[in-house]
């Protein structure tokens, strides 16, 4: 069974892992994801989830105290979608073999040429760009500029379409030189595609793509059946040693990215939230303390396990436990290719998607606004920063007490084994002691 | 067929890299990743019956003391075959392994055979990969892990029953 499952998830997962768009996709989001974290605080400090944090200061500070922190965390929330576009742009060029700062480039550049430049203000118009057409908004089109910029580019690159400078010229001189032929290439068809689209009902690309690809993806993405499938198999690929979320992240990171992004900007705005599933919801209220939620089998270690193999492991990986951390337990348990482990190590994860899920949806339980912790934060305390509601914080203590019942049956069968195991080696003098060679 | 198996102190369950001053020791069962290689030798009527291991850091301070131990102990148990790895894509490891398993090898007359993935490793498996057989794997998280075991199960029946490993090598080694 478990190697007939192989044999078809092999390929499949190393397809995926190894399909130079997703993981340029993926590659390129973890190039701005380090300045959302940092952003992020910035926001989360200006916006406290405690009662009266932002008048106390307001009235110590004065009334631009709001001010300080929003330019920092707009500087990144509202040029998400261009600087995706330069992000993949540099990991795509990267992982075709060009000059990743040049891919980045001409891929920014194409992102502008697409961006309307004027604003109709009353009776006049005026020169500018609004942050809408940067932000969230445009992530999808800034990832499709990305990968169809550097394609030109790279087309253009292959058949050495560049201009041949003599042997003496500085190194920076002839790549300079080398990247003006496929540079023009890439401006030129997207100065085609500008005209083009000005000529439809849709004005620019970007309310195409907006309206034809972002928002019914969005829609297909991030809806209660989409997580609990990506959650089953991030956790079901770990059985088979493989690191499922890299291949599930490949698919569902860019819609994730787009979710979070609604959310922190309306968050900025004070405005309604748009959405359940976000990456903080994944990351915060689906697993604790690693993929498979292993924390809670952890505390049924320390509860029940009288094995010394489980105690001895339980010391080891609490501690890393607690930050999301689970190598020890993955490698160490392990959970790899053991079949009894694998029932709750699966079925945690997706029954706290469909239990997180429908209580916010409820509105029990406040939604995540998108603000990005980084995922080493302890549960509990990240429940509650991330929603701005101890509501957050009593549905991951819910959730956890949850899975240690889960996991608690199966931990013990495992403690008897092992234990059998240890006593049956007690017999014989379990260790080996070196002194004697 | 009586395996012994080296591992650092991360596959044998015993810590993560905080633990790289683990001093050598061992146990007579299979320890952490070693239940997966165990089940492997199962179905090749194998056996594990002794895990050794080391933390890389401590392997780098007392090499000589390390490899002498190691191939005594596994002359000592009447090892059929040692195996060192799997390292997967650990580095500190994986140099480990192919200095102990060539130790061994020059020193005794059991056969060793390791397990590494090519990332990060290349250039040690390059160096390595003639002074005994090395099965290759997936880093860590990658694809294939289950199916390389396999294939180091086959690896030790092979050498134990001194059969053609010049062909196993072309199909699953280096």
């Amino acid at each position: 069974m478990q190697k007939k499952f192989e044999k078809v998830l092999m390929p499949v997962a190393s397809k995926l892992g190894n399909n130079v768009v997703l993981m340029s996709l993926r590659d390129g989001f973890l190039i701005i994801t380090p300045l959302i974290i940092v952003t992020s605080i910035f926001l989360l400090i200006g916006n406290f989830p405690i009662p009266g944090w932002s008048e106390f200061w307001i009235k110590v500070c004065g009334p631009q105290f709001p001010d300080w922190f929003s330019a920092v965390s707009n500087s990144v929330f509202s040029f998400t979608g261009i600087l995706s576009a330069i992000a993949i742009a540099y990991a795509y060029g990267k992982n075709r073999g060009l000059d990743p700062i040049q891919s980045g480039m001409v891929s920014f550049i194409s992102f502008l040429i697409l961006t309307p430049t004027s604003i109709v203000l009353g009776k006049k118009t005026v020169s500018a760009v609004e942050t809408q057409f940067l932000g969230p908004n445009g992530i999808f089109l800034g990832i499709i500029i990305a990968l169809i910029s550097v394609e030109i580019y790279r087309f253009a690159i292959k058949r050495n379409w560049t201009i041949k400078m003599p042997d003496g010229v500085p190194p920076a001189v002839t790549k300079s030189f080398d990247a003006l032929i496929p540079s023009a290439l890439v401006v030129v068809f997207f100065f085609l595609i500008r005209i083009l689209f000005s000529l439809t009902s849709f004005h620019t690309a970007y309310n195409f793509i907006y309206t034809i690809l972002q928002t019914p993806l969005k829609h297909v993405g991030i809806s209660l059946p989409s997580v609990l499938l990506y959650n089953f198999l991030a956790s079901f690929f770990w059985f088979f040693g493989i690191n499922g979320p890299s291949i599930t992240n490949s698919v569902w990171q860019p819609i994730f990215f787009v979710s979070t992004q609604d959310n922190l900007k309306a968050f900025q705005n004070h405005a309604s939230l748009p959405h359940i599933y976000t990456q903080p919801f994944i990351d915060l209220f689906t697993t604790y303390g690693g993929g498979g939620s292993t924390l809670a089998l952890l505390i049924v270690v320390f509860a029940i396990c009288k094995s010394k193999r489980l105690l001895e492991l339980g010391k080891l990986a609490i501690l890393p436990g607690i930050f999301g951390i689970n190598e020890p337990v993955i490698f160490g348990l392990p959970v790899v290719l053991n079949p009894v482990i694998v029932i709750p190590f699966i079925l945690c994860p997706v029954l706290n998607t469909l239990i997180s899920g429908i209580v916010m949806n409820l509105g029990w339980v406040a939604w995540t606004n998108g603000v990005q912790l980084p995922w080493t934060t302890p549960p509990i305390i990240s429940g509650w920063l991330a929603t701005g509601s101890w509501t957050g914080s009593a549905l991951q203590i819910v959730e956890i007490i949850l899975n240690i019942l889960i996991y608690y049956p199966f931990v013990k069968m495992l403690d008897k084994q092992y234990l059998k195991e240890e006593k049956a080696a007690a017999e014989k003098d379990l260790d080996i002691d070196f002194s004697e060679v | 067929m009586k395996t012994i198996i080296i591992l650092d102190q991360i596959q044998a369950g015993l810590g993560g890299d905080e633990r790289s001053d683990t001093p050598l020791g061992g146990k007579k069962i299979a320890m952490g990743s070693a239940d997966n290689v165990e089940k492997a030798l199962e179905a090749v009527n194998g056996e594990i019956i002794g895990t050794f291991y080391c933390g890389p850091k401590y392997y780098q301070q007392n090499k000589e003391i390390v490899q002498r131990k190691f191939s005594k102990m596994a002359e000592k148990m009447e090892a059929d075959v040692v195996i060192v790895g799997p390292t997967f894509d650990y580095h500190d490891f994986a140099e480990m392994a192919v200095e102990i398993g060539t130790a061994i090898t020059e020193n005794t007359n059991i056969p060793v055979i390791g397990a590494i993935a090519k990332e990060k490793n290349q250039e040690l498996i390059e160096k390595y990969k003639d002074k005994f057989p090395i099965v290759k794997m997936p880093k860590k998280g990658g694809t294939g892990l289950a199916e390389s075991l396999d294939n180091l199960a086959k690896g030790c029946q092979i050498l134990t029953n001194k059969g053609d490993i010049a062909k196993f090598k072309g199909s699953y080694c280096y």
